[in-house]
């Protein structure tokens, strides 16, 4: 692998290992103040499934890099600054009311699903294979998600609404989820991730209709902003999630 | 059976007019030589939920082949005492309503043992499947018996196992007892604020 395409990966794999460790944190505070009981387990299991994936692709960056792996993803998780983060702001945006939750998770849900199933085709082997079983997770969230979407959209007057005014406020960040990196096209040409705009079709295919059924509907894409800005809501997730580690680089726990 | 009879089976959104969800009991399968047990119960605003609870809450750690949920208030109990104590009230019962349907009769064996299959009915309506199943599992010394209508419960499919049961064999699980990051923030907080003291 030449250096640049390398690079490349790396900045790809790190995009989307915080995109999965950032909207893992942020579901993780739903933690003991979910709706119910058996919601509240249900949700954790996904935080710490998101937080696994975003492990999966750190390790994999650290591969390509020839780093050890643990130090690294630690490195990367604790000791970056919110501007070297590389995440969506969709993700870093506060878990707000559990409509504007569902319905995130359900969008990005469906976003990554689209993806894993042209990553598993990956012809660089340690992402196709890490793709095709994190893809069998994501069956589930999804299924999961795509559950309270629905019985929200068509619920009580009061669940519709705060579904559409969540859809509202999120949907130039999904959008966000469709911008390309400067170097994508080097690993497009290796034919190791499917173009990010490409997704966009079949992503929009499949929320529609079932955004429709669940009576909601799609309002207009204003600003659609980039992974290389942030909302200050990152700063203070982050100064929360790396707090030990920056007290004490040397800490376990 | 309509909508509101069963919860809603796959599909189907039932209108909540309470504001408290319903009981659904869970039945889960460890490996497909083994009955399926009662694991628990879980509250959902419909089947559909309560199957996907049911996944979360009792079988993200052990093997499960097969989960099953039906609502609680659609099993049709009788213990054990309750049966010695009105022998007459099996024999009152008489064969009525429209059409048999087939029930799923479960029993509990031992006091700590959950209720576990034992077979299938068909009967008119839930006592007289009781005492069809008291007949035909009769050398079963069962301590309480439950049957409800094999159409009431809604089922994981062999298709759910690669998403609902598979991901969570190959986890580690860690004991609460191994997080230690809430203790080890508060000694650090305590450390910052005496080195902060002039």
């Amino acid at each position: 692998m030449n250096p640049e395409l390398k690079q490349a990966l790396v900045d790809y794999l790190l995009a989307m290992a915080d995109d999965e460790l950032i909207l893992g944190h942020r579901n993780s505070e739903w933690c003991g103040h979910a709706p119910i009981l058996e919601e509240d387990i249900a949700f954790a299991n996904i935080a710490l499934d998101e937080i696994g994936h975003a492990i999966v692709w750190y390790e994999l960056a650290a591969d390509v890099l020839g780093e050890e792996r643990e130090t690294y993803a630690n490195r990367m998780v604790y000791f970056r600054d919110a501007p070297d983060y590389r995440n969506t702001q969709m993700v870093e945006l506060p878990k707000g009311d559990w409509a504007f939750t569902m319905l995130r998770q359900y969008l990005f849900d469906q976003f990554e699903m689209v993806r894993l199933e042209k990553l598993a085709q990956s012809s660089y082997a340690p992402l196709s294979e890490a793709a095709a079983k994190i893809r069998t997770e994501e069956m589930y969230h999804l299924r999961h998600t795509q559950a309270w979407v629905r019985r929200l959209g068509l619920g009580t007057e009061e669940s519709h609404r705060r579904m559409q005014t969540a859809l509202n406020e999120i949907w130039p960040h999904a959008i966000a989820l469709f911008q390309p990196s400067d170097s994508e096209i080097l690993l497009i040409n290796a034919e190791y991730v499917p173009a990010t705009s490409a997704l966009k079709t079949e992503w929009m295919e499949r929320i529609m209709s079932y955004l429709q059924e669940a009576r909601l509907t799609l309002p207009q894409t204003s600003v659609v902003p980039s992974r290389t800005h942030h909302t200050e809501h990152l700063a203070a997730l982050l100064s929360d999630l790396q707090q030990i580690a920056r007290l004490d680089p040397m800490a376990k726990w | 059976m309509g909508t509101r009879g069963n919860g809603g089976l796959r599909g189907e959104i039932s209108i909540m007019t309470d504001t408290q969800w319903p009981r659904y009991m869970v039945l889960h399968q460890e490996q497909d030589d083994k009955p399926h047990q009662h694991a628990g119960t879980v509250h959902a605003p419909d089947a559909e939920m309560a199957l996907l609870n049911a996944r979360d809450v009792f079988v993200r750690r052990p093997d499960c082949v097969s989960l099953w949920v039906v609502r609680a208030d659609l099993i049709f109990t009788r213990t054990q005492e309750e049966l010695a104590l009105h022998p007459e009230w099996l024999d009152s019962i008489q064969p009525r309503g429209d059409t048999a349907e087939t029930y799923y009769v479960f029993a509990k064996l031992t006091q700590k043992g959950q209720f576990s299959y034992v077979g299938e009915v068909e009967a008119e309506n839930p006592a007289r499947a009781l005492k069809m199943a008291l007949q035909k599992y009769g050398d079963i010394a069962g301590l309480a018996w439950w049957v409800f209508p094999v159409k009431a419960v809604l089922k994981s499919t062999p298709d759910d196992i690669e998403a609902m049961f598979a991901p969570a064999a190959a986890k580690d699980f860690r004991d609460q007892a191994n997080f230690h990051a809430l203790s080890v923030l508060r000694k650090l907080m305590r450390k910052q604020e005496t080195s902060d003291e002039p």
